[in-house]
């Protein structure tokens, strides 16, 4: 397993390092931002000091050979927007993200795993039919359409939660819900597709003619066996909430990632987008390694293979 | 102890404990709530973090003012009800001659840092202002940096380098820091003399002011104020209706109320299209005055700007000294424009060849459909348009492309402001040879602009509409489409009357909260 986890380590850091040397050169793709940061009619020689300052004159190859020097250090230079050094402007935010989505993506597993069994119980039945139109619907719809009707219905017609900003837990409704939405959906599918196989299998009629009771066949045999599908899914889909965080971000002005992450691309904050890159990137990372020891947990038979 | 069966549920008992208590801790809005703060705190919703704290980049604005007149003053400002220059921090100014001008500046005011404000503190801003390695954006309105000496605590003493008659109008664009700020670099936290202190800005959150209780003048009745940064139109406006801010600003047409909670101002900002001149079809006057007549800016203003557009013929707005009085350009009129594209390829211009219509995406709330519909115009009259929507920095890039070599033909979508309404501020970068954001390369609109530059008063006003007619009827260059109003929207209780200089400095002490 040691071995395992090692190789998934070493495959990671290799992508890891791959994705944050294709945003050094598609960032740099976009030229300089001086014209941002200088006046309208700024001169040539203004421009050129600009970019003396903060290294944008210099070769390409030179640029990049400094970054790599300097992010082996964990340096990833100031930013030029906010004005401290990058890697402070991204794990100054990177908790209340993390807070956020690990809160969307325990309560999106509960959730669906609670539907999803209940549909597979009762497959082709009303609740059956029930949950699977909604749990469509809810992968369906847009997560941006749903936020922003989110804020009309709930928050200015009922007034039951603030429109955005982070304050008491009524603020948390909103953003967890537009994070949960897609989740939900596919686990739900994903839940009830494995284990309508699993509680078709021999072992569960065999319980079942012992005189096993329904519910703790079905929470404590059936899902388990049924786990392996739902954790590959559900590391997919908690990956993928660093989308939801940018919809989030901009829509809720949740303090996260996202909104620095949007900030620094509209600013052109090449330190901060490669910071926030590498911060994201090796929260995959563990993300896959969790995801991997939870595989050997969920099914002994991953530790021994 | 627990049972093997039981230590999962008390796990993931602890594990939601834990979120729940993490959840319920202070957060970056942790005393958001629903009735905007307590009675002493004005809040205001803003679109965007501002890119720059320093004080001499307060002209990107973004067209919401936050550190001017709140932070920082500046020696002189402007009355937004008659457009003239007032006194702030300097009491009155005399010009020696042509080119010295001297400010007597206000006694016993101090820094938020307790520095003395005096004649040297106000020297070393405009030295700071001016030199080109701080790279300040409000060097972008002074195109002639000119120095300072101080003559004693409270006289200051400004040499520009030609006559510049409106100084005591540019120079207000020199907000005031303390001298202990860094000469050399910028700041992240800005010291002034303005009635609140700046204390702190949370990236992609906040940003908050305290009152100043040594304050010069009156102190203003919010003892704090915060900025929320609120970038989706539709839920910055909701936080004004459920009242969470006290001001949302600015607000989408579609966001806006019926009642009077909706207030709208003008920036004294004009929607146009600049053109290229030195690549066919457009280096064809009868082509660019085509395009004047193919576009229904009537029609297409009144359907997609509502009340936050009205049609107009010219590049600056009434308030600025540039407009022409009863000056009419180009009506509607697509027979004609096709009879000039007509006679333009009969003499062998290219007039099929494509013209990228560029823009970019925040140009102003709903600005693609009015492209959508000003291009539906020009395709129907025969010519080629394709819309490029770009980003700030792109767009910068390209309107500071004046020569188009290497570039594909291109119209530029414009959206410029003059809250200073001084056409000094307009034209000579957009129509001038050396402005340099222009395309036009005429040497009567030169001299008229040079003559107009060093004039004062009616002259002044008289030489700069002589050159705006110039350019409207002789180059066709620009083309004007639509004066532009923003919107804001007040909490229930909340007043505060905008006006020409909202865009730019929106002081908390005009705000009066019902509370």
């Amino acid at each position: 397993m040691l071995i395992f986890l090692s190789r998934r380590l070493v495959s990671s850091v290799i992508a890891l390092v791959g994705v944050v040397v294709v945003v050094f050169f598609l960032g740099r793709l976009t030229g300089s931002p001086a014209h941002l940061y200088l006046p309208q009619g700024a001169s040539q020689e203004m421009a050129d000091n600009f970019n003396r300052t903060h290294g944008f004159n210099d070769p390409l190859w030179q640029q990049f050979i400094r970054f790599v020097g300097d992010v082996a250090h964990l340096d990833f230079g100031t930013s030029i927007w906010q004005q401290r050094p990058a890697l402070t402007a991204v794990t100054s935010v990177f908790p209340q993200t993390l807070l956020l989505a690990v809160v969307a993506m325990t309560l999106s597993i509960a959730v669906a795993a609670v539907l999803g069994c209940l549909a597979a119980a009762r497959r082709f039945g009303p609740v059956d039919k029930l949950i699977t139109f909604g749990s469509l619907a809810c992968a369906s719809i847009p997560d941006f359409w749903f936020a922003l009707v989110g804020v009309l219905f709930l928050a200015v017609h009922l007034g039951v939660v603030p429109t955005s900003g982070q304050s008491d837990l009524s603020s948390w409704i909103l953003p967890v819900a537009t994070l949960m939405l897609a989740p939900v959906g596919v686990l739900t599918q994903v839940v009830r597709g494995a284990m309508i196989e699993a509680l078709g299998s021999g072992y569960v009629q065999s319980a079942r003619a012992r005189g096993l009771a329904h519910r703790r066949l079905v929470y404590r045999h059936a899902l388990r066996n049924a786990a392996l599908p739902i954790i590959s899914v559900a590391g997919d889909r908690a990956a993928g909430l660093v989308n939801g965080a940018v919809i989030v971000g901009t829509v809720f002005a949740w303090p996260g990632i996202g909104t620095v992450m949007v900030d620094a691309v509209l600013n052109r904050d090449f330190a901060v987008i490669q910071a926030g890159v590498f911060v994201i990137g090796l929260g995959i990372v563990l993300l896959n390694v969790l995801v991997d020891l939870t595989y050997a947990v969920a099914d002994p038979r991953v530790r021994v293979s | 102890m627990l049972s093997t069966r039981r230590r999962p549920l008390a796990v993931a008992a602890g594990g939601i404990a834990v979120l729940l208590a993490a959840a319920c801790s202070p957060g970056g809005d942790a005393q958001a709530g629903r009735t905007g703060g307590s009675a002493q705190t004005l809040t205001i919703a803003i679109p965007t973090d501002p890119t720059s704290l320093d004080p001499c980049d307060s002209q990107a604005a973004d067209g919401v003012g936050t550190l001017r007149r709140n932070v920082t003053e500046s020696l002189t400002d402007v009355d937004p009800g008659t457009g003239k220059v007032v006194p702030l921090l300097a009491l009155s100014w005399r010009q020696e001659n042509p080119t010295t001008w001297t400010f007597k500046l206000r006694p016993g005011v101090k820094f938020q840092d307790g520095t003395a404000f005096d004649a040297k503190a106000a020297a070393f801003n405009i030295k700071r202002t001016m030199q080109p390695d701080l790279g300040c954006l409000n060097l972008g309105n002074i195109p002639d940096p000119f120095t300072a000496t101080a003559v004693d605590t409270t006289t200051l003493r400004v040499v520009t380098k030609g006559p510049d008659p409106i100084l005591p109008l540019r120079i207000g664009w020199v907000d005031m820091v303390s001298p202990k700020t860094s000469m050399t670099a910028k700041t992240s936290h800005p010291v002034g003399t303005g009635p609140y202190t700046f204390v702190r800005r949370t990236p992609g959150t906040d940003m908050r002011f305290k009152r100043f209780d040594g304050y010069w003048g009156s102190k203003p009745q919010a003892r704090e104020v915060r900025y929320v940064f609120r970038s989706e139109a539709s839920v910055r406006a909701a936080t004004a209706k459920t009242g969470e801010a006290d001001i949302a600003v600015p607000i989408a047409l579609q966001d806006a109320t019926e009642d009077e909670r909706t207030r709208s101002y003008t920036q004294s900002r004009v929607f146009f299209l600049r053109l290229d001149t030195d690549k066919p079809p457009l280096n064809d006057l009868r082509v660019r005055q085509a395009i004047g007549y193919a576009i229904d800016k009537k029609n297409i203003v009144t359907a997609l700007m509502g009340r936050t557009g009205k049609p107009t013929d010219q590049m600056v707005a009434p308030t600025v000294n540039g407009y022409v009085t009863g000056y009419k350009g180009p009506a509607h009129d697509p027979a004609k424009a096709k009879a000039l594209i007509g006679q333009a390829k009969s003499a062998g211009v290219d007039t099929g060849r494509r013209i990228e219509l560029i823009s970019r995406n925040t140009l102003f709330p709903g600005s693609s459909d009015v492209l959508q519909a000003i291009i539906q115009n020009l395709k129907d009259v025969g010519l080629d348009i394709k819309l490029t929507e770009l980003d700030d920095n792109a767009y910068k890039d390209k309107i500071h492309a004046t020569n188009s070599s290497g570039q594909p033909v291109s119209m530029m979508a414009v959206s410029h402001d003059n809250a200073f309404a001084d056409a000094s501020f307009s034209f000579p970068k957009y129509l001038s040879s050396s402005g340099t954001v222009s395309t036009i390369r005429d040497a009567r609109l030169d001299s008229l602009l040079r003559q107009a530059d060093v004039a004062a008063g009616g002259k002044r006003a008289q030489l700069y509409q002589r050159a705006a007619r110039w350019a409207y009827e002789r180059n066709g260059a620009i083309v004007p489409i639509a004066e532009q109003f923003s919107l804001l929207l007040l909490s229930k209780g909340v007043d505060y009357k905008p006006n020409g200089l909202t865009g730019i400095e929106l002081p908390a002490a005009q705000v009066k909260l019902g509370r």
